[in-house]
């Protein structure tokens, strides 16, 4: 049982990193091409190279190909990679940023009642 | 001479009073078409809602007529992960956020990543 259970969650995890290294190496393709053209032929290289070993079910082999994948990635990995602008690293990151919550303008130009 | 200052005088004053009116006329035009041509995520749910199901729509492998709301990618629209990985990038795109890792999986139908796109720190428009 306990053993049923420890494949499991090794499958588990297996998926994770699975999902984690695609995620990236398809943001890397992205990076890597920065047209919409060179992105679409290069995205369906990389779907096809994780579909390929999709069926396989030894789960050694399978950590074996996924430390593979992440070596690869690593090895590809684009040296300056797309960043949205407004998120952190990004090149708007922390500009003008919001006033705080208490903070309000009063649009009615010195005419206050003091 | 001072006739023609003083003409010349007042022609220019009432040519930047008028070019006053005509800025601020400017402007009010400019702020209400900036609001009708604004495209910045997260201002009606409506909006970021039919966008989303607009996207979903538009990935091949999803049939059209299943994307409701709240079907679930993985089990009514027979995604699998790498789908959905797919699926959360066309979102980042379309919105122009960055969606980390451990929230992207808990994105499971259009209801959820609407409301996380809208709940997401945006500093689109700031």
């Amino acid at each position: 049982m306990s053993g049923a259970a420890s494949y499991l969650m090794r499958r588990a995890a297996q998926k994770e990193r699975v999902r984690i290294l695609y995620r990236r190496a398809l943001k890397d393709t992205l990076t890597w091409a920065v047209h919409r053209h060179l992105f679409y032929p290069d995205a369906d290289a990389l779907r096809e190279r994780f579909d390929a070993n999709k069926n396989v079910e030894d789960i050694e082999t399978i950590d074996r190909m996924i430390a593979d994948g992440e070596s690869q990635y690593n090895k590809w990995r684009h040296p300056d990679p797309y960043i949205v602008p407004w998120a952190p690293g990004g090149s708007k990151f922390t500009r003008n940023p919001e006033p705080p919550s208490g903070i309000e303008i009063v649009y009615d130009y010195g005419r206050e009642d003091h | 001479m001072q006739c023609l200052r003083d003409s010349v005088l007042t022609h220019l004053r009432v040519m930047v009073f008028r070019r006053q009116l005509v800025l601020t006329r400017d402007v009010s035009a400019s702020s209400s078409l900036n609001r009708l041509l604004c495209t910045a995520t997260g201002s009606n749910h409506d909006q970021v809602m039919a966008r989303v199901i607009g996207l979903v729509k538009k990935f091949d492998k999803i049939d059209v007529t299943k994307v409701t709301e709240s079907a679930d990618f993985q089990k009514d629209l027979s995604l699998d992960s790498l789908d959905r990985v797919e699926l959360v990038m066309a979102f980042e795109q379309e919105f122009s956020i960055e969606i980390p890792d451990e929230q992207a999986d808990k994105l499971k139908c259009c209801a959820d990543v609407a409301k996380y796109i809208q709940s997401a720190p945006k500093s689109e428009d700031s």
